[in-house]
């Protein structure tokens, strides 16, 4: 099917398009020059509307084993919301902070996103997280796996055999088709296997290895760049959920400010920057680190940030630092969940609710605001909830329209704990950002920093995964009426995924599935030759099942989309 | 009056694999074990028939004499004997009482019945073995294949060894005696044409026939019961699951008679769990709660948990094993303290631990037939060990209390993290139970026994599972793949099956198969096709395909795809 869409406000930042009239054309899945269409391609009338490239979310547990069994626990989640099936149309689903897979896929489309990637999971589980991610309809995706608490990666981190180590993750990645490297309080599983861990610093010992959190975040940051992977490392940082935490995340993302080369993109990026945003020496004394970070994130242009930013109401936590859950099951008696898998990480779940009236909850809101909107580069700021942890990702709209209004703020100011309200300089702060700047934030941005050369934008070229709102830049003041843009923003008027309508009027008019991404660095042979001998001899000893069977090939997933990574690692 | 346990044992597993209409599978599972003492007391002697007499029905088996069952109690192990005389009720659970049923027990002259004289004493079905010769592939292929994934139980081991000739296993390395006797006997009782049911008999007809019966008895269902799974791939159960949403059917695992009651403890307290490598390389404290691996999952004990050696516990010597259950185990054989819990009473068992773990007082002399210094000893070494594991087992399950049992179980769990590292895992049976547990939540949101009547997704246990909507008579159609429900649920349930138009999908035949409207053979799932089946620990992996099928023959996957398309063209017109 060809489309051609006439007359659309466009926001297209990656080309420097700022909302201006223009037509955009699509064919065989990939946008095109208008002149290319054929006279059988179908017009779209967006005039009045907004036209921007597809959403992108580069942090969202979507899939995988921990996702799985908080849906598992939490039957309460899925009884209230679901999804009628529509036979011929749309399948059917339940669940709000846990929804199930066809949900999951339906509801992004419908709010116009149509790339996310699900930024933890276990390798030894990964074939699981692929099953997941196999059955979301629509988006595309990948999974960063989890590398902290890996014991190759500690032994080698142990013995600075940084070459090793980078072979080592780009087997890895291939072999269980994996995209970025993700660290979760670096080092933690291996303590909680010990029942330990809690609050552990960065540079504090890990037990059974001589290496400290810093050792392994520089580490891999290391490897990452030997590895030349598109996305930065993804960090959850040290002592996350603990009063006066700010410090740690100022020490880690300084930890690796050496390693940066001058370039313009960031070489670690910070992942729910507000559950690690926390001044304060106790929960009766916290107060937002926000400021701090932002002015640190303003000075150095080596690291990135995304927002985990709470909206009031029921969330189920999920992560794979354990012990944390293990403490948020103190403060949140009730169930309880965690796993831990063999050789390389652990996890955790617990049922939340954020309540407004509550100081800590309060604080907690203002924090992530506050940091999106004191960091001045909008290309190093994401909007996430850290679905579903701080709230599920249907918030988005919500969230965006905080950042775009002031008005919007100041309705929750008077709904929120008083003294939790001045422990942050978010009162005070007037910025709203623009309708540009939310494009930049909620696609572009994503699509750069994964390093998507086709999505993200509209040029020739792209892919053609296109969001159309039925909003009027024009006419909309979004300061004040920031209220129809959330109603736009929750429905798209038309969601095109790879170039197919598959949203119109705010409603799934297809079910389809997308692909999932992949890296694969190239290792030199010898090099990759020695590490996998290396893993096989040490993996019958670690692994309760078969190195052969450890690997998941590009047939056992619906449809695949590798990536080559040329690697600066020598034979 | 006797108290009847029923489960599983070792040759009942094994002799199952071969098959369930050998004379050696009615010899080790039309039986009843039964305590010397009581024996004398009924004046039966060890060999001859016995008359189990319940509310709910009575069978003819063979009493054995065992040392091992407890005065008071009898066993017989899980099959469809067992079935005759267990009680239907499920309690809002799903998952039947089929151990604590109150029994008489009278010598008899009777013979004991073969499993057809059970179905014909049920259902006027015209009941006929349809078991053919094996089909040999015509390739035959010659091969050894090494890293093979284990399809039988919940162990998933994936170290076998098994060399083809001429597109026959010949040999099998590695394997537990269940696990050979699958492998090597795979084929014995299978059935190779689809068959359709006319005139009261079944009768070989083509697959394209078959299936267009097949998908007009589901699209004409109004409420059609989609069950089974556990032994099949994930690819299978995702087909299930849009039949039963197609149909506005109920969707539902073997779960629901085994491990359904920890998913609703999980539902109720969250489960703290580690995969199996994580046990095996730091548990220095293992115990099995009413459950006997040694029978059950035969190299568990070897691979993963009691005698493995890890990389920081290198082996039994550095690990203390308890077992806990109503009777002496071969598995408690090998165990440091074996506690002997009074039948049914694992929750106030569970309970006093708790309070002794938190240092309250018990002022019971004893709880649950155990002496409170037992009590208090063993929440001393639980609260002690480096790293302890609790193994789950269906004596937990299906005894009463059930979801509570395992709610109580978890919080113990949950409690000792207070004082060191403790985790927890239920011994799941089938090889995929656990998979098609996950497919069915990440698709639909819950993890079994799945209502699609009012065309969305919903799940209340009681109601919605397989065990009860058969129970009560509210189904009006089956979908049964690759499970035996006429060999493993309650007569009741069995009686209602036999009354509805049923659709069986299998490798194998089988006594449900007898039963059954619709036939369609399948290949084996790690045998004769790939598969993605997950371990009881959640871990993943890909069944291999060893032999070429025999001719004609496809997997799970193909035939439900197939007959998806059908019901589709049916229900939407297309």
């Amino acid at each position: 099917m060809e489309y051609l869409i006439k007359n659309g406000y466009v926001y297209d930042p990656l080309n420097n398009v700022k909302g201006e009239k223009m037509d955009i054309a699509i064919k065989n899945g990939k946008i095109v020059s208008p002149s290319e269409l054929s006279g059988d391609a179908k017009t779209i009338d967006a005039s009045g509307m907004v036209v921007m490239p597809g959403g992108v979310d580069i942090h969202s547990h979507i899939a995988g084993p921990k996702v799985s069994a908080g849906r598992i626990m939490r039957p309460e989640d899925h009884y209230k919301v679901y999804m009628r099936a529509i036979p011929g149309v749309r399948r059917s689903g339940s669940g709000k902070t846990t929804p199930s897979t066809y949900v999951i896929g339906y509801k992004y489309a419908r709010m116009g996103w149509t790339t996310v990637f699900e930024p933890a999971t276990p390798p030894l589980e990964t074939r699981h997280t692929h099953e997941e991610l196999d059955d979301i309809p629509i988006l595309d995706k990948g999974c960063f796996p989890l590398l902290d608490s890996n014991w190759f990666v500690l032994e080698y981190l142990q013995n600075k055999d940084y070459d090793r180590c980078a072979a080592f993750i780009g087997w890895l990645m291939d072999a269980i088709k994996g995209y970025a490297i993700k660290i979760v309080d670096p080092g933690v599983a291996e303590a909680w296997s010990l029942g330990m861990g809690v609050g552990l610093s960065l540079d504090d010992q890990i037990p059974n290895y001589n290496l400290t959190p810093r050792e392994i975040v520089r580490g891999l940051c290391k490897a990452n760049q030997m590895l030349k992977l598109p996305h930065p490392i993804h960090v959850h940082c040290n002592r996350l959920g603990f009063p006066g935490n700010y410090v740690s995340t100022l020490d880690t993302m300084d930890a690796v400010s050496d390693l940066a080369l001058n370039q313009d993109t960031p070489i670690i990026h910070i992942t729910h920057v507000q559950f690690t945003g926390y001044a304060g020496d106790s929960w009766a004394t916290l107060a937002s680190g926000g400021e701090e970070i932002a002015k640190y994130v303003n000075n150095h242009k080596h690291v990135s940030l995304d927002l985990g930013q709470i909206v009031f109401g029921d969330v189920t936590t999920m992560t794979a630092d354990a012990p944390f859950e293990f403490v948020l099951h103190h403060l949140a008696p009730g169930k309880w969940s965690s796993t831990d898998v063999e050789a390389e990480t652990s996890s955790g779940i617990v049922p939340y609710r954020y309540k407004k009236k509550n100081f800590v909850n309060t604080v907690q809101w203002c924090i992530g605001l506050e940091v999106a909107l004191l960091v001045k580069d909008p290309w190093r700021i994401f909007p996430t909830t850290d679905h579903p942890n701080a709230g599920p990702f249907t918030s988005y709209p919500t969230v965006l329209a905080w950042l775009m209004s002031r008005k919007a703020r100041e309705k929750v100011f008077e709904q929120v704990n008083r003294r939790g309200l001045r422990k942050s300089a978010l009162q005070a702060i007037d910025r709203e950002y623009d309708l540009y700047e939310i494009t930049i934030i909620t696609r572009a941005a994503g699509a750069k920093i994964l390093g998507l050369k086709d999505k993200g934008h509209l040029g020739v070229g792209a892919d053609a995964d296109v969001a159309i709102y039925n909003l009027n830049p024009e006419k909309i003041d979004f300061s004040k009426d920031w209220e129809t843009f959330v109603k736009a923003f929750k429905r798209a008027a038309y969601t095109f995924k790879n170039g197919e309508m598959v949203v119109k009027d705010g409603e799934i008019l297809r079910h389809m599935y997308g692909e999932t991404y992949y890296v694969k660095p190239r290792v030199p042979e010898s090099l990759l030759k020695t590490v996998v001998e290396d893993v096989k001899t040490r993996f019958r000893e670690w692994y309760s099942i078969n190195f052969e069977n450890y690997v998941i090939g590009d047939d056992e997933l619906r449809a695949v989309k590798p990536i080559q990574v040329e690697t600066t690692l020598k034979g | 009056m006797f108290t009847l346990i029923t489960g599983r044992t070792l040759e009942q597993g094994r002799t199952m694999e071969i098959g369930k209409f050998t004379k050696d599978y009615m010899d080790r599972v039309a039986i009843c074990e039964i305590n010397p003492e009581d024996l004398k007391k009924i004046g039966v002697e060890s060999g001859s028939n016995v008359k189990v007499k319940t509310a709910y029905g009575e069978v003819v088996v063979k009493a054995v004499s065992s040392n091992t069952t407890s005065p008071g109690v009898v066993f017989i192990p899980m099959g469809p004997w067992a079935n005759m005389v267990v009680n239907p009720d499920t309690q809002g659970t799903g998952m039947p009482n089929l151990k604590g049923v109150p029994c008489q027990i009278e010598a008899t002259g009777e013979a004991i019945p073969g499993i057809y004289d059970l179905l014909k004493k049920i259902s006027d079905k015209t009941f006929e073995a349809k078991i053919s010769k094996p089909e040999v592939a015509v390739s035959g292929r010659s091969e050894t294949y090494s890293n093979v994934v284990c399809c039988f139980c919940g162990c998933v081991c994936d170290d076998l060894e098994v060399s083809v000739e001429n597109g026959k296993i010949k040999s099998v390395k590695n394997g537990c005696a269940i696990s050979m006797a699958k492998l090597l006997n795979y084929d014995r009782e299978r059935a190779y044409k689809p068959m359709v049911r006319k005139n009261g008999k079944l009768v070989e007809t083509s697959l394209e026939e078959a299936l267009n019966e097949a998908a007009k008895i589901l699209a004409e269902a109004k409420y059609p019961l989609i069950y089974g799974w556990s032994s099949t791939s994930n690819e299978a159960m995702r087909h299930g699951v849009y039949l039963a949403e197609l149909t506005g059917g109920v969707v539902d695992n073997t779960s629901v008679s085994c491990h359904g009651p920890t998913i609703l403890g999980t539902q109720q307290a969250g489960v703290v769990k580690a995969t199996l490598g994580q046990i095996r390389n730091r548990a220095d404290l293992i115990v099995y709660w009413g459950c006997n691996p040694v029978y059950a999952h035969p190299r568990h004990t070897v691979r993963y948990s009691a005698m493995a050696k890890g990389r920081f516990v290198k082996g039994r010597k550095e690990r203390k094993i308890v077992v806990v259950d109503v009777r002496p185990t071969p598995t408690s054989k090998i165990a440091d303290m074996f506690i002997q819990v009074k039948q049914g009473m694992d929750y106030e068992l569970i309970t006093a631990l708790r309070m002794a773990v938190k240092d309250h007082t018990i002022e019971a002399p004893t709880v649950a037939g155990v002496p409170r210094e037992k009590i208090l000893e063993l929440a001393d070494m639980f609260r002690s060990a480096r790293f302890g594991v609790i193994f789950l087992g269906m004596g937990l399950t299906m005894t009463s209390g059930k979801g509570r049992n395992l709610e109580e179980a978890i919080k113990l769990v949950q409690d000792l993290n207070e004082w060191t590292k403790f985790v927890l895992l239920a011994m799941r049976g089938h090889y995929n139970v656990t998979g098609t547990n996950e497919v069915i939540v990440w698709l639909t949101g819950y993890p079994y026994a799945v209502d699609f009547m009012l065309g969305y997704p919903r799940h209340n246990p009681g109601i919605t599972t397989a065990t009860d909507v058969l129970i009560r008579g509210d189904v009006d159609a089956a979908l049964i793949v690759a499970s035996d429900p006429a060999s493993h649920f309650p007569r009741k349930a069995v009686e209602h099956l036999a009354k509805i138009p049923t659709i069986v999908i299998d490798p194998r035949w089988s006594p449900t198969a007898s039963l059954a409207d619709v036939f369609i053979p399948t290949r084996y799932v790690g045998i004769e096709c790939e598969g993605v089946v997950y371990r009881m620990d959640g871990v993943p992996l890909r069944a291999k395909k060893l032999v070429d099928p025999p001719p004609e023959i496809l997997s799970d996957e193909e035939v439900l795809g197939k007959l998806v398309e059908k019901v589709e063209a049916l229900k939407l017109g297309r």
